[in-house]
């Protein structure tokens, strides 16, 4: 599909050593990114890789600190987001960014509407609006209400909307991440059309698979650097996940090789602590199976977007799962935040400030507020108490400041980490579902937290650790289950020989269906 | 560190502290007035019991307090209740309907009391329904009733200004306690109940976080649903105690003026208390001051004789720079202007 | 109006558009409350006339004008609760302007420039302060209150001929009994009602009114490069000043000004616009949904009057009614809960400090 295109063809974009510093973290570090006419060019990364932020400078949302922009073979300077829609850049989000009350002409003419003096002239606005769908291979009643439509035809409508300007180059970021099968085929139908007529087309999505049926070309980066461009067809699927996910050249403490050890011990598998089977919620995760056992590390490996979160929640109880079964010590009632905090469970967001922390409480009430609900509101655990379980995990988690009556939004995000662990492990939990627990902090309170997880496990908890370091997930868990696409794609035993490759594998495997 | 350097760390977080600004100006006020009026500040003892302007402020500081504390702890949850000047004249009206048909007897007056309260509280229990079970907008929920409940007085009173007797009714709003005017005896009581509701009990906590973060909240295990209801119905039986305290004295139900307007004072003192309207963090404390400063700026009107008329124009004035100043882009807008002090507050 | 002439015809498919649902269960009421009214009211006269029509305008055309605003700022998420204030605010100033000779047209001028005022200070503290509208337009409430008690405690009638000549200028209709008529408050109240539709649905400005009710607080608007900010702060003006034309209305209808004046006002004016439809979360509703609203609360109070019940018993169930559509709008809305995309990638986190 790719061959009658000449390599050679002027670029329509050209990015060249862009770099962005925001206060203590450089977003990006001279990053190049050239976009051709009539190709789909993948922009691939994990998260925190500096992918919405390159987006966001090229549709004129940021700045750069260095770097030039050239489309067309013209240098540019984005002042605003209205530069770069002048200078033929249309974006459409991943959130549809429509009006949902408004219909499907209004949705894709606004703005652009025909009018007859100040007056809005509908029935030509809607032959409009009829013959931009059309040109997508839509047939829509303009007049009807966006709403009223799938999320699918809601996103075409919003490619539709970004195409009424005509622009050189479409950026479609994350498109996919709701829409089912046929919903993507149809989709991809639409913007293979595109591009045939010459549209560039920068394509953002976190589903592999989709990343290798649409695009010609992919542009990979990691930790704010380019990691490589590469043509899709010869880039293998193993290839690619490797550069998105890199390795991590830092050599944290060495947290005794208990995978290794604790893999060839003996667990009762008699009796899992926790026990689901089939649980699912449509949308959220397919259904699953998973038992854990007690003193059991067991990890969760995939992609950002494959699901880790959500499968979490739904052990959690955070969100009801909608199918299946759920376990804990034989109690089966359905979980929600509170039953499982009582039958101990706990779960640690990835989202510590949306989530997590009570920013304007004091480090005592973060930690209490799980042990007081616990309990009810009416029976206050008594000062002398409180008092005492605070100063012991200030002193265990080495939370810094040691000063109970500190606000938690000013400490630093490891030591908001940390309060976080103290309020469920006062709790006494048996089962500690920790997400992505050591992302933003410092290496040191990064190995803190890793030999806390062992020694919490070697207490007989049993402990579901999620993390987007996959050396993380192995030098830590016995088993790691891997998930793709919302499912569970695979469960590795961990031992001497599984490395970092093999989950890579699990995690690039072409979907069998 | 030396010496001056101390004071001015001590000085500083002193002025940081949040009842320092209302205290600052409630002392400033009362300083004035007593200046300008000598003998503001005395308090005479008559008949055993005490007289003068501070017991008077005290004494009318009562209505305010009683609103403020409730509306405190519904704006601590992030939610409003714009229907406690209805819910003041519903409860008087239904005293004083009671007593009406059953005669000046002390015991009327305290079944008349009881019985007030008891509809002030289901009203409260309706408004948190609607908030919490329905999940209706609390503003919205809440000015259902602001308007609605003037409508229900009106039903209760069948139209009329009901105007009875019961010296004993009367006497909450008008009578003395050894010595003490009852409704400020009736307002510390009641400080001191919700205070120890609040503080003793980790409601007051539970209820910050959910105004804070509702989501960690839930994550963490609180249910908000109960706790926001029970706040909702505390706030509605506190709005019909400070109905039936204001109200005692006039012996008169008039259902379209009994708390015209209180949502204001209410509103007022618990902003002028230093807890934000966007919810979280609330003090009880503040809303004491607040209530003080409130009622005496209502004096010192007097006293300065400025036309009482302007006192709720300069309440809505209030209103609005304290929600301007608790506006984030202003608050930018100041601390771009003072780069020096961000650099100090930042070391 | 050529639009709404050709729209007569595709009204019936209308009806039953998920987005006129809501309108249809208010022109429902409307029909069931006039075809009881005729069936229990009828004895002498007709129950259903044009007296009863005119009547009822002549009652309600300010509360007309003050929902056509409310109707903007509701479409918008919003909410005013300002007007009934500034109803009372506009009658006083009138009145006192007019006693202290100030010439007449000036008067009417200032009348409703105090209203968009009003409007701007409620737009300008939501939209550039981020207060909420609620307590925006509840201080403005309270501000507007206040000034009324400066200008004036007491009612002050008004005397001037002039002014008593525009509140008893009327077309006459028919003779006798069924004699009709329309006044100015009723011209004024049409005029603006049609220039509302004009503006609601048939100009770009409008249409962002809509879309700023969409649920994201603007962000998809913004997108579209429409005028998100200056539009928030026009809806607030546009209900201000229908609250100063109302002002002057009301100030006709009862040819005093009155610092009590239009105490819930507000809810009225709110009542009939959920009455007429519009969602209280805002991105829905219609002015001639709003007017339908109006004509349902007349009709209550004409029911009221004629069951011989006393005239709180409107407050009361105005607010029972006002309770049972936001009952179902809330119905509604959880039925259809919106299949919006569940957003993959978490919120990109500045790293913290360590």
């Amino acid at each position: 599909m790719t061959d009658q295109k000449d390599p050679g063809q002027a670029p329509v974009v050209e990015m060249r050593g862009i770099t962005i510093e925001f206060p203590g973290v450089k977003a990006l570090d001279g990053v190049d990114l050239t976009i051709r006419p009539g190709e789909v060019h993948a922009l691939m990364g994990e998260n925190g890789a500096g992918k919405s932020t390159l987006i966001k400078i090229l549709t004129g949302v940021y700045q750069p600190g260095a770097g030039a922009i050239r489309v067309a073979g013209e240098d540019v300077r984005f002042g605003s987001t209205a530069d770069s829609q002048a200078a033929g850049i249309s974006t459409v989000y991943q959130e549809v960014n429509l009006c949902p009350n408004l219909s499907v002409a209004e949705n894709i003419m606004l703005g652009h509407e025909v009018r007859r003096g100040p007056f809005v002239d509908w029935s030509a606005t809607r032959r409009a609006a009829t013959k931009h769908l059309a040109r997508l291979g839509l047939d829509l009643d303009p007049a009807s209400i966006l709403d009223s439509h799938s999320l699918a035809v809601q996103q075409l409508c919003a490619i539709a909307r970004a195409m009424v300007v005509r622009p050189r180059v479409l950026i479609l970021d994350e498109p996919t991440s709701s829409l089912d099968k046929a919903e993507v085929a149809e989709l991809f139908r639409v913007v293979r059309g595109l591009r045939d007529e010459g549209v560039a087309i920068l394509f953002v999505s976190h589903f592999l698979d989709q990343v290798y049926e649409i695009s010609d070309r992919m542009t990979i980066l990691r930790n704010g650097r380019l990691v490589g461009e590469h043509r899709t067809a010869e880039l293998s699927r193993m290839d690619l996940v490797s550069a998105m996910v890199g390795r991590s050249g830092e050599i944290l403490a060495d947290v005794g090789e208990r995978a290794a050890r604790v893999a060839a011990a003996e667990h009762d598998r008699a009796e899992p602590v926790l026990s689901a089977q089939g649980l699912g919620r449509p949308g959220s995760a397919a259904p699953f199976d998973l038992d854990l056992f007690e003193g059991e590390i067991v990890g969760m490996a995939g992609l950002l977007g494959s699901g880790r979160t959500e499968l979490a929640r739904l052990l959690f109880g955070a969100d009801k799962p909608s199918e299946g079964a759920l376990a804990v010590r034989g109690d089966t009632r359905a979980p929600s935040p509170l039953v499982s905090l009582r039958r101990g469970v706990v779960y640690s967001s990835e989202d510590r400030k949306k989530e997590g922390i009570i920013g304007d409480l004091t480090v005592r009430e973060n930690i209490a507020l799980a042990i007081q609900a616990g309990r009810g509101a009416l029976r206050k655990v008594p000062a002398k108490e409180l008092d005492a379980v605070v100063a012991k995990y200030i002193e265990a988690l080495q939370i810094h400041p040691a000063n109970p009556d500190a606000l938690v939004r000013n400490l630093s995000g490891g030591n908001q980490q940390k309060v976080l662990l103290a309020r469920w492990l006062a709790t006494g939990p048996k089962v500690l579902i920790l997400d992505e627990p050591t992302r933003g902090i410092d290496v040191g309170a990064k190995a803190e937290i890793q030999r806390l997880v062992t020694e919490l496990a070697d207490q007989g908890l049993s402990v579901l650790f999620i993390s987007s370091e996959l050396e993380e997930v192995l030098r830590l868990s016995e088993r790691v289950v891997v998930l793709r696409d919302r499912h569970v794609a695979g469960v590795i035993h961990n031992g001497p020989d599984v490395t970092v490759e093999t989950v890579l594998e699990t995690i690039a495997e072409r979907a069998a269906s | 560190m030396n010496a001056p350097n101390n004071v001015v760390a001590n000085l500083r977080r002193l002025t940081r502290h949040h009842l320092f600004w209302p205290v600052a100006a409630l002392v400033a006020l009362v300083l004035a007035c007593g200046a300008y009026s000598p003998g503001f500040l005395d308090v005479t003892v008559a008949d055993s019991h005490l007289f003068g302007q501070p017991v008077d402020i005290l004494r009318q500081s009562v209505t305010p307090l009683l609103l403020g504390l409730g509306m405190c702890l519904v704006i601590a949850t992030g939610g409003i209740d714009l229907s406690v000047g209805a819910v003041m004249a519903i409860s008087l009206a239904v005293s004083l309907t009671f007593i009406d048909a059953n005669g000046p007897g002390t015991a009327t007056a305290l079944t008349a009391l009881v019985i007030g309260l008891i509809t002030a509280l289901v009203i409260g229990t309706f408004n948190g329904f609607l908030v919490t079970v329905l999940g209706i907008q609390p503003f919205i929920a809440t000015m259902i009733l602001m308007v609605a409940g003037r409508g229900v007085a009106m039903l209760v009173t069948k139209g009329q200004i009901t105007t009875t007797a019961s010296p004993a009714f009367k006497s909450i709003g008008s009578g003395f306690v050894l010595g003490v005017p009852t409704p400020v005896v009736i307002g510390a009581v009641v400080l001191a109940i919700v205070a120890v509701l609040v503080r003793r009990t980790a409601l007051g906590m539970l209820v910050e976080s959910i105004g804070i973060n509702r989501e960690a909240s839930r994550l963490a295990g609180v249910r908000a649903t109960g706790l926001i209801w029970t706040v909702y119905a505390i706030c509605g039986l506190l709005a019909g105690l400070a109905g039936i305290v204001y109200g005692a004295p006039t012996m008169a139900a008039d259902a379209n003026n009994i708390g015209l307007m209180k949502e204001l004072d209410a509103i007022m003192v618990v902003v002028l208390g230093g807890t934000k309207l966007d919810g979280g963090k609330f003090s009880l404390a503040g809303v004491v001051v607040g209530s003080l400063l409130l009622t005496t700026i209502e004096r010192a009107v007097i006293i300065f004789h400025i036309p009482s008329q302007v006192t709720p124009l300069f309440k809505a004035l209030v209103l609005i720079v304290v929600c301007l100043a608790a506006s984030e882009r202003l608050r930018r807008a100041v601390t771009g202007l003072l780069p020096v002090r961000r650099l100090q507050e930042a070391s | 109006m050529n639009a709404l002439l050709t729209a007569v015809p595709q009204w019936g498919a209308r009806l039953r558009d998920p987005r006129y649902l809501p309108v249809t269960g208010t022109l429902v009421a409307l029909l069931l409350i006039l075809v009881v009214g005729q069936l229990r009211y009828t004895e002498k006269r007709s129950f259903l006339s044009m007296k009863l029509f005119s009547n009822l305008l002549v009652d309600n055309s300010y509360l007309l004008v003050l929902a056509v605003g409310m109707t903007f700022v509701i479409i918008t998420g919003g909410i005013d609760l300002s007007v009934g204030a500034v109803v009372a605010l506009v009658g006083l100033t009138t009145a006192k302007l007019l006693i202290a000779g100030v010439p007449l047209w000036a008067v009417l001028a200032i009348g409703v420039l105090v209203g968009s005022a009003f409007g701007t200070l409620i737009g300008v503290m939501v939209q550039y302060f981020d207060v909420q509208p609620f307590i925006a337009s509840l201080a403005a409430m309270f501000l507007a209150r206040g000034l009324c008690n400066v200008v004036s405690v007491e009612s002050l009638g008004i005397k001037h001929e002039g002014f008593a000549e525009l509140a008893s200028w009327k077309l006459k209709f028919g003779e006798g009994r069924e004699s009709w008529s329309i006044n100015l408050s009723m011209l004024v109240a049409f005029a603006v009602l049609a220039v509302a539709f004009v503006i609601l649905h048939h100009t770009r400005f409008g249409r962002t009114v809509y879309g700023l009710g969409a649920g994201d607080g603007g962000t998809a608007v913004a997108l579209m490069g429409l005028r998100a900010k200056s539009t928030r702060v026009w809806v607030y003006v546009i209900s201000g000043t229908c609250a100063g034309i109302a002002g002057i209305l009301f100030t006709l209808y009862t040819k005093s000004g009155f610092n009590l004046t239009g105490i819930g006002m507000e809810l009225d004016a709110i009542a009939a616009v959920v009455i007429g439809g519009a969602l209280l979360t805002g991105g829905g509703g219609f002015v001639l949904g709003s007017a339908a609203g109006v004509l349902v609360y007349g009709l209550l109070q004409v029911v009221i009057a004629r069951e011989g019940l006393q005239s709180w018993w409107t407050k009361v169930l105005i607010g029972v009614v006002l309770l049972a559509f936001v009952l179902l709008q809330r119905a509604l809305g959880t039925r259809r809960a919106r299949r919006r995309p569940v957003p993959v990638t978490p919120t990109p986190q500045v790293a913290a400090p360590a």
